[in-house]
């Protein structure tokens, strides 16, 4: 043929090109599956039943069909909760990717005056577009908003608690903790004087899980 | 007697049909995209096993308003089973 270039640049028809013919699409590095928490009622024996998966993906397409079609986070009812985590990880500190880990967390006190939604769609698309960490450091499982009364709260779940193993020194565990949670605080805006922290999961057990006492802050 | 006039639909639409259809990209670097999107950062690439990429928040955004079809057929029904009734009150992606 007389085509300038090689055959599939032709052939490589992005959803910017053609939203309705594309040809190729945008693979995630790991697929994710998004899990939602209802409000809990009288009927629930356990509070599992209130979890439900939604739906798994693994392109950047499909993210967007599933977040223009999805409820937004400030139209969810208080006891609501979304979980994004990779597929295959229960949202829950039992399954084993968690158990051993924990998460770094910040409430926003004034629900109000917070930008939720896009808080909460920037930590997604850091999650899928794997920005939070580095690839070594395989630390991530997942990223939750939780929606109660008085305040929103974003997550962001870690295998570890930092400790080391596996070829890591303690000190480049907690190294690339710290840098997770660093890149999270500027995910979601937060100020100098602002405290993203960190607690294990045994511990929020052991303390239940609002008194848990943050091991790392930045 | 009654007559569902409006069932749930038994197509997809052409843009969901194209996402079903459509092979994963396995060069990054070698797409050609439109002059007005910006492209992924190569540096985040530079050392990428195939098809396994990163994105900045940046290049992501720029699909919010090109994806907006449902993603599966089933969609509204497994919304109803999972999240609860979608909010018909919403409008479209962008919108206020």
């Amino acid at each position: 043929g007389s085509a300038p270039g090689p055959e599939d640049a032709r052939d490589q028809l992005t959803v910017f090109h053609s939203p309705e013919n594309f040809t190729v699409k945008h693979p995630l590095m790991n697929k994710w599956t998004l899990w939602f928490t209802r409000p809990p009622n009288k009927s629930d024996s356990h509070w599992s039943d209130t979890l439900k998966e939604v739906v798994t993906f693994d392109s950047v397409e499909e993210f967007w069909g599933i977040y223009n079609n999805i409820t937004k986070t400030s139209d969810l009812a208080v006891k609501s909760d979304y979980h994004l985590f990779k597929v295959g990880i229960r949202p829950e500190w039992e399954d084993i990717a968690n158990k051993h880990g924990g998460k770094w967390a910040y409430q926003f006190k004034e629900r109000r005056s917070v930008a939720i939604d896009e808080l909460w769609l920037h930590t997604m698309l850091a999650a899928i577009g794997e920005t939070l960490e580095k690839e070594t450091d395989r630390e991530v499982t997942g990223v939750v908003v939780n929606v109660r009364k008085g305040f929103y709260r974003i997550g962001l779940w870690t295998r570890t608690v930092g400790v080391g193993g596996e070829g890591k020194t303690s000190k480049e565990a907690r190294e690339s903790l710290l840098e997770i949670g660093r890149r999270f605080k500027e995910i979601l805006k937060l100020g100098d004087r602002d405290q993203v922290e960190f607690s294990g999961h045994s511990d929020s057990a052991l303390a239940g899980s609002s008194r848990a006492k943050a091991k790392f802050v930045v | 007697l009654q007559l569902k006039t409006s069932s749930e639909p038994a197509l997809p639409s052409a843009a969901l049909t194209a996402l079903r259809s459509a092979r994963f990209i396995d060069d990054i670097n070698k797409v050609a995209y439109p002059p007005s999107i910006l492209s992924p950062n190569p540096a985040l690439n530079s050392n990428a096993p195939n098809g396994k990429f990163k994105y900045e928040k940046d290049f992501l955004m720029q699909f919010q308003t090109v994806f907006t079809d449902k993603p599966s057929i089933d969609w509204d029904q497994r919304m109803r089973d999972t999240v609860g009734e979608p909010d018909s009150a919403r409008p479209m992606p962008g919108g206020r």
